[in-house]
């Protein structure tokens, strides 16, 4: 029996999570700004979530906003940017679907390419700035682990004062933002929190509009759960402790996958460097020639590992994962590899077994 | 599969990912070295597969038309 959602982009929920979602629902039901007496609890219990949220993140407490509709979050922190009307907006091209689709809306976009290892142009970045662009860049891929070289990439943007997004749904707090950068995005998924949940980081420093018409006094609709908010920052102490912990066990089980992957199956490709400046600890994307991605997965969800795919014939996908095709991977036979903390070192050697004889025998089915 | 011109077409238009690509391997591995195939195929995953395709197996690939390609064995 593998672990539930041990090798899946999706883990559960943190056991830290759901031991303060249930008592949250009882002690904190009430509205934050109200008068009465289960107002002020509630207030309190707030407080300290946006504290233990900020410490974790790393961030001062009053950059914090809560929102309960986290997809949302980095079109409306790019939107707001204060040059965002007329400007440039600029994007790498493996951002995400939803961050990519506001370049519907600016004046203009520019789509940075990014290399065979997934770095985004660093050249063609600099020729595209301007002191009223805004620029969104992620701080690691969801698909690939990939990470971009913040440290490199940031000042570029802030050396001329433009407006810098960063997109931390799939490195969570496991990178740290960079001395330059305007706002950012922490899905609390992104650290085995609660979905429905999200934080919006607001530099204190930079200028910055809520582009939606609410009520001009908040930054953000604060129609937020108060629980998911409380146990999304007892997931995060929870899985950053366990990230202390587990991080470098995780990274050698990836490293393990990519060494035995390409030596046990032929023509595959594996996305990245697997550099540990260059990607993820606990994310692998691997595509195999001659092989369906659908065929892949199912074959792989009967043995019990569930992945996810890239590959456009697995599920409502029409066209195939752009980030893989910014690449330049094989986007068909596509699955990625989400290692959650918990997973053992023998769930990973089983899967290493079983993928072989898996090719071996969809590749003869298909007949190539 | 057709054959003029000592050159193999391939219609695999209206095949869906990864169908193109394995009858592509497929029509390639019994041709003999710089030998051509024309393939057809309309597949969006075919057009960045193909490359991928080309980059590993060693093969060259060039876009003739839309959705066609000409693709010459190592």
């Amino acid at each position: 029996m593998v672990t539930a959602g041990a090798f899946d982009g999706e883990h559960p929920l943190h056991p830290a999570g759901a031991e303060v979602l249930r008592a949250a629902f009882e002690r904190g039901w009430a509205r934050p700004d109200g008068l009465s007496a289960a107002s002020a609890q509630s207030r309190h219990l707030l407080s300290s979530a946006r504290e233990e949220i900020a410490a974790g993140l790393g961030v001062r407490t009053d950059e914090i906003e809560f929102w309960g509709e986290p997809a949302l979050i980095s079109p409306v922190a790019i939107m707001g940017a204060s040059h965002f009307a007329h400007g440039t907006f600029i994007a790498g091209a493996t951002e995400r679907q939803e961050i990519l689709a506001v370049g519907a809306r600016a004046q203009s976009m520019a789509t940075i390419p990014v290399s065979e290892i997934g770095l985004i142009d660093r050249d063609l970045l600099l020729e595209a700035l301007e002191s009223d662009s805004t620029v969104a860049i992620q701080a690691a891929n969801i698909e690939t682990g990939v990470r971009q070289n913040l440290a490199d990439l940031a000042p570029l943007v802030g050396g001329l004062g433009a407006h810098l997004h960063l997109d931390f749904a799939a490195a969570g707090p496991l990178v740290k933002l960079p001395a330059y950068w305007s706002t950012a995005d922490f899905p609390a998924k992104s650290w085995d929190g609660p979905a429905g949940l999200g934080i919006m980081v607001i530099n204190a420093n930079q200028r910055w509009a809520n582009p939606l018409a609410i009520n001009t006094t908040h930054r953000a609709p604060e129609s937020f759960s108060l629980p998911l908010a409380l146990a999304a920052a007892a997931s995060l102490t929870g899985w950053l402790s366990d990230s202390a912990r587990e991080a470098e066990r995780i990274r050698s089980l990836i490293t393990l996958m990519r060494t035995v992957i390409k030596q046990t199956i032929v023509d595959v490709d594996i996305a990245g460097s697997g550099d540990a400046n260059q990607s993820l600890p606990h994310i692998l994307s691997i595509s195999i020639l001659n092989v369906s991605g659908e065929e892949l997965v199912a074959a792989l969800a009967r043995e019990g590992f569930a992945v996810a795919s890239g590959s456009a014939c697995v599920a409502t996908a029409i066209e195939p994962s752009h980030v893989l095709r910014a690449m330049g991977q094989l986007t068909h036979g596509n699955i990625r590899i989400s290692l959650m903390h918990a997973v053992a070192e023998s769930e990973v050697k089983k899967f290493l077994a079983l993928l072989p004889g898996i090719v071996d025998r969809l590749r003869m089915e298909a007949g190539s | 599969m057709e054959v003029n011109n000592n050159e193999v077409e391939l219609d695999c238009i209206g095949a869906l990912c990864p169908t193109p690509i394995i009858q592509l391997g497929k029509a390639i591995r019994d041709l003999p070295a710089g030998a051509t195939i024309v393939l057809k195929a309309d597949d969006p995953a075919t057009q960045s597969d193909i490359s991928a395709w080309a980059r590993m197996t060693g093969n060259s690939v060039a876009a003739i038309a839309m959705h066609t390609y000409r693709v010459t064995k190592r």
